[in-house]
C-alpha cells in the first residue's frame, strides 16, 4: 500500500524516547521520496492521456495517487520538523558541545541547522544583560540556593573555581561549591546533587 | 594549642576561607560532621568533605589536597599523635582538630602556630619548658635528671588512653552559642553522646552529666508539645527524653530477640547456657508476658502488655540481679509511624559504615552511612537496622561458643581470645569498632560466667583474622571490667613496646590507637613480649 514508508518513518520517532534523537533514516526518506516521484510520474502521464483522450475514468486514480502524495508529504515534513525540534533540545541540554555519539545520529544538514541555531542563540544571549551578555541556558528553573552539596560519583581530577584555585575530586568525596560551576558536571554525571 | 573561644578564633576565620575536612569513621565523628556541615551550609563555607579510616589514609589524603586548600578541620582524628610529624604541613596550613581521643598529644598542644583545638575542656598538662632556654642555664648531670624526669612525666600522661567529650556535642556547642542551632543537630548531638555510652568510651557519671546538659537543650527546643493549643504537626521532629529500657533495638524487633541480643541481659543469665534459657523463661514468666506474644514483634504485641511493660521489666530484673536495666536516654518521633530510640541509630549507623559487603569501598559505606542519618533517608535507617540486627546476633553466637569451647584463656596478666578463620560471621568482626564492641561484651558475659576471682579483674586481647591473603589479623585491647572502671586503656603504648621490642610487622593505622594489625606469624612472638612486658 502506499504511504507505508512514510508511516513507518513517523511511527519511528514516535517509538523514540522524548529527548533521544535516533539516527538519521536516510534510506527510509530516499524510499520515500522515490515512492513520491514514481506516483508523480504516473500522475503526469495519466493527466496526458486524461487531457488529450478525455479518458474522465482515470481521474479518481488522479485524485488517489494526487492524495498519496500529500500524505507522504506531510508525513516527510513532520519527520524532518520533529527531528529539529529534537536537535534544539539537544542545545539546552547539552550546551554547544555535542557528545560525539549525538553527532553521528544528524544529518550534513541537520548539522549545519544547528551551527546556524547555535549562533542564533549565542548572539541573542549577548545582546542581553548589558556588556557581557547574559547565559539563559544556566538555571531554567528558579534555584533555591547559591550552593548546593555535591557528591563525587567518579574520580575526576581538578577542578577549577572561581577564586582560581581548584578542587580535588575524587570519588566518594563531598563538595559544597556554586551551583552554576556545578551544572554542567552534574549533567554530565561526574557529581550527584545531595538531597539532605 | 586550645582554642577557648570557638567562635571567634574558629568559627569566623573559616567563614571566609574554602576549608577541607577530615572526618574519621564512627559514628560520633559523622554526627559532627552533619552538624558542621549544616553551620556551613547557613553560612555559604565552601568545604570538600573527606572521610578517612586511619593514619595512612589522612595521610594520602592531605598529600592530594594540600595545594588547593589552606584551613584543614579534623574530626575524631589527629589529636593523640604528634600531627606535625606525620603531615609535614607547609608554614601557612592551619588545622583544626575536634577530638575525642586522649591524652593530647603534648606538641599539638604546645605548638602555637597551627594546631589550634576547639574545645574548653582543662586538661592536666604538667608543666614543661622548651629544651632551647634551659639547656644554656643548666649544667649536664642537672640536664640528664630534668631529661629523665620529662621522660618519666611524658610517660605517665601518655602511658593510659580515654576519651574525652562527644565531638558532636562540642560543635552542637558552636552552633548554639552562635545562635544557629536545630532540633535537628541536637539530635545529632544525642546520637553523638550515645555513641559514646554504647562503646563504653566514657564513665556513666559524665554521661549522666552529658545528658542533663542535653536535656536542658530538648527541653528548649522541645516544648510546645505541652500547650495544647500551639502543638506541632505530627510531621514535625520532636525529641523527648525517655528513661527507657536497656534492650537493645527492642521496639524494631521482638522482645525475647532484644532480651537475647543484648549484652547487659545477656551476660547476667548467662543464656549461653542451658540453665541461663531456663532463668530466662522464668523472668518471662515472672511478668506474666506469654511466651507467644514475646516472640512476636514488637508493634504487634498487644497492648494490654505493652502498657506498664517497662515498669514491669525493670521490678522483675532487679529480682534477677540487673538493678540498671533502665537508662536515660532520648527517642525522637516524626510521623505516626516513625520513632526511634537514641541507641536505636547508633547501632544501625554503625553497622552501615561497618558491614563487611564487598560491592564498594570503605568510603561508599561511610557515605551511605552519613546519608542514614538525614530524615529523608529513612530507608536507609531501616536497612541499616536491619543489618545491626544480623550484628548483634552474631556477636551473642560468638561469644556462647567462645564461652562453650573455653577460647578465652587466661596468658596471666591478661586474657586472650582468638577467632579462628572458619568461625561463621567471622568476617563482620574485622573492623575496628564491630570488634571492639565484640570483645567488651565478651569480656563482660566472661566476667560473669568465670568463678575464678583474680580473672575478673583481668583486661582483655582479643584477635580476629582480617584479610586471609595478606595473613593479618586486627587485636584489640580492651581494659578490665570493674564496677568503678574509669575506662582508661593501656594497650596502645604496650602494643608499641611489644611490637618494637620483638620487631613484628605491625600496623598501628587505627586512630584508636588500641586496635592494631598485626602478621599472624608474628602473632606468638608478639604475645610473648606482651605478657613480659605487662606482669
Amino acid at each position: 500500500m502506499f504511504c507505508e514508508k512514510a508511516m513507518e518513518l513517523v511511527r519511528e520517532l514516535r517509538r523514540a524516547p522524548e529527548g533521544q534523537l535516533p539516527a538519521f533514516n536516510e534510506d527510509g526518506l530516499r524510499q520515500v521520496l522515490e515512492e513520491m516521484k514514481a506516483l508523480y510520474e504516473q500522475n503526469q502521464a495519466d493527466v496526458n492521456e486524461a487531457k488529450s483522450a478525455g479518458r474522465g475514468d482515470l481521474i479518481p486514480t488522479i485524485k488517489f495517487r494526487h492524495c498519496s502524495l500529500l500524505r507522504n508529504r506531510r508525513c516527510t515534513v513532520a519527520y524532518l520538523y520533529d527531528r529539529l525540534l529534537r536537535i534544539r533540545a539537544l542545545r539546552w541540554e547539552y550546551g554547544s558541545v555535542l557528545p560525539n555519539a549525538l553527532g553521528f545520529h544528524m544529518s550534513a544538514e541537520e548539522m549545519e541547522w544547528f551551527n546556524h541555531y547555535k549562533k542564533s542563540l549565542a548572539t541573542y544571549m549577548r545582546s542581553l544583560g548589558g556588556d557581557e551578555g547574559l547565559d539563559i541556558t544556566q538555571d531554567v528553573k528558579p534555584p533555591k540556593s547559591l550552593y548546593i552539596e555535591v557528591r563525587c560519583l567518579k574520580d575526576y581530577g581538578e577542578f577549577e573555581v572561581d577564586d582560581g584555585t581548584s578542587v580535588l575530586l575524587k570519588k566518594n568525596s563531598q563538595h559544597f561549591l556554586p551551583r552554576w560551576k556545578c551544572e554542567q558536571l552534574i549533567r554530565q554525571g561526574v557529581l550527584e546533587h545531595v538531597l539532605s | 594549642m586550645f582554642v577557648s573561644d570557638f567562635r571567634r578564633e574558629f568559627y569566623e576565620l573559616v567563614q571566609s576561607q574554602r576549608v577541607l575536612l577530615f572526618v574519621a569513621s564512627d559514628v560520633d565523628a559523622l554526627c559532627a560532621c552533619k552538624i558542621l556541615q549544616a553551620l556551613f551550609q547557613c553560612d555559604h563555607v565552601q568545604y570538600t568533605l573527606i572521610p578517612v579510616s586511619g593514619w595512612q589514609e589522612l595521610e594520602t589524603a592531605y598529600l592530594e589536597h594540600k595545594e588547593q586548600f589552606s584551613y584543614f578541620i579534623l574530626i575524631n582524628c589527629g589529636a593523640n599523635v604528634d600531627l606535625l610529624d606525620i603531615l609535614q604541613p607547609d608554614e601557612d596550613s592551619i588545622f583544626f582538630v575536634c577530638d575525642t581521643h586522649r591524652p593530647v598529644n603534648v606538641v599539638n598542644v604546645y605548638n602555637d602556630n597551627q594546631v589550634p583545638r576547639p574545645w574548653g575542656l582543662p586538661l592536666y598538662v604538667p608543666s614543661l619548658n622548651q629544651s632551647e632556654i634551659v639547656e644554656q642555664t643548666m649544667k649536664r648531670r642537672q640536664r640528664r635528671e630534668w631529661e629523665a624526669r620529662r621522660r618519666d612525666i611524658l610517660f605517665d600522661y601518655e602511658q593510659y588512653e580515654y576519651y574525652g567529650t562527644s565531638s558532636a556535642m562540642v560543635i552542637f556547642d558552636l552552633a548554639w552559642m552562635m545562635s544557629k542551632d536545630l532540633n535537628d543537630m541536637l539530635w545529632w548531638a544525642i546520637v553523638g553522646l550515645t555513641d559514646q555510652w554504647v562503646h563504653d568510651k566514657i564513665t556513666q557519671m559524665k554521661y549522666v552529666t552529658d545528658i542533663g546538659i542535653l536535656q536542658r537543650h530538648v527541653s528548649r527546643h522541645n516544648h510546645r508539645n505541652e500547650a495544647k493549643e500551639n502543638m506541632l504537626s505530627v510531621d514535625c521532629t520532636r525529641i523527648s527524653f525517655e528513661y527507657d529500657l536497656r534492650l537493645a533495638l527492642y521496639q524494631h524487633w521482638s522482645l525475647h530477640e532484644s532480651l537475647c541480643n543484648t549484652s547487659y541481659t545477656a551476660a547476667r543469665f548467662k543464656l549461653w547456657s542451658v540453665h541461663g534459657q531456663k532463668r530466662l523463661q522464668e523472668f518471662l514468666a515472672d511478668m506474666g508476658l506469654p511466651l507467644k506474644q514475646v516472640k512476636q514483634k514488637f508493634q504487634s504485641m498487644d497492648v494490654s502488655l505493652k502498657e506498664n511493660l517497662r515498669e514491669m521489666i525493670e521490678e522483675s530484673a532487679n529480682k534477677f540481679g540487673m538493678k540498671d536495666m533502665r537508662v536515660q536516654t532520648f527517642s525522637i518521633h516524626f510521623g505516626f509511624k516513625h520513632k526511634f530510640l537514641a541507641s536505636d541509630v547508633v547501632f544501625a549507623t554503625m553497622s552501615l559504615m561497618e558491614s563487611p559487603e564487598r560491592d564498594g569501598s570503605g568510603t561508599d559505606h561511610f557515605i551511605q552511612a552519613l546519608d542514614s542519618l538525614s530524615r529523608s533517608n529513612l530507608d536507609k535507617l531501616y536497612l541499616g537496622l536491619e543489618l545491626a540486627k544480623k550484628q548483634l546476633q552474631a556477636t551473642q553466637q560468638t561469644i556462647a561458643s567462645c564461652l562453650c569451647t573455653n577460647l578465652v584463656i587466661s596468658q596471666g596478666p591478661f586474657l586472650y581470645c582468638s577467632l579462628m578463620e572458619g568461625t561463621p560471621d567471622v568476617v563482620l568482626f574485622s573492623k575496628p569498632a564491630s570488634l571492639s564492641l565484640l570483645s567488651r561484651h565478651l569480656l563482660k558475659s566472661f566476667v560473669c560466667s568465670t568463678k575464678n576471682r583474680r580473672c575478673k579483674l583481668l583486661p582483655l586481647v582479643m584477635a580476629a583474622p582480617l584479610s586471609v591473603e595478606q595473613g593479618t589479623v586486627t587485636m584489640v585491647g580492651i581494659p578490665p571490667e570493674t564496677d568503678s572502671s574509669d575506662r582508661k586503656n593501656f594497650f596502645g603504648r604496650a602494643f608499641e613496646k611489644a611490637a618494637e621490642s620483638t620487631s613484628s610487622r605491625t600496623l598501628h593505622n587505627h586512630f584508636d590507637l588500641s586496635v592494631i594489625e598485626l602478621k599472624a606469624e608474628d602473632r606468638s612472638k608478639f604475645l610473648d613480649a606482651l605478657v613480659s612486658l605487662l606482669s
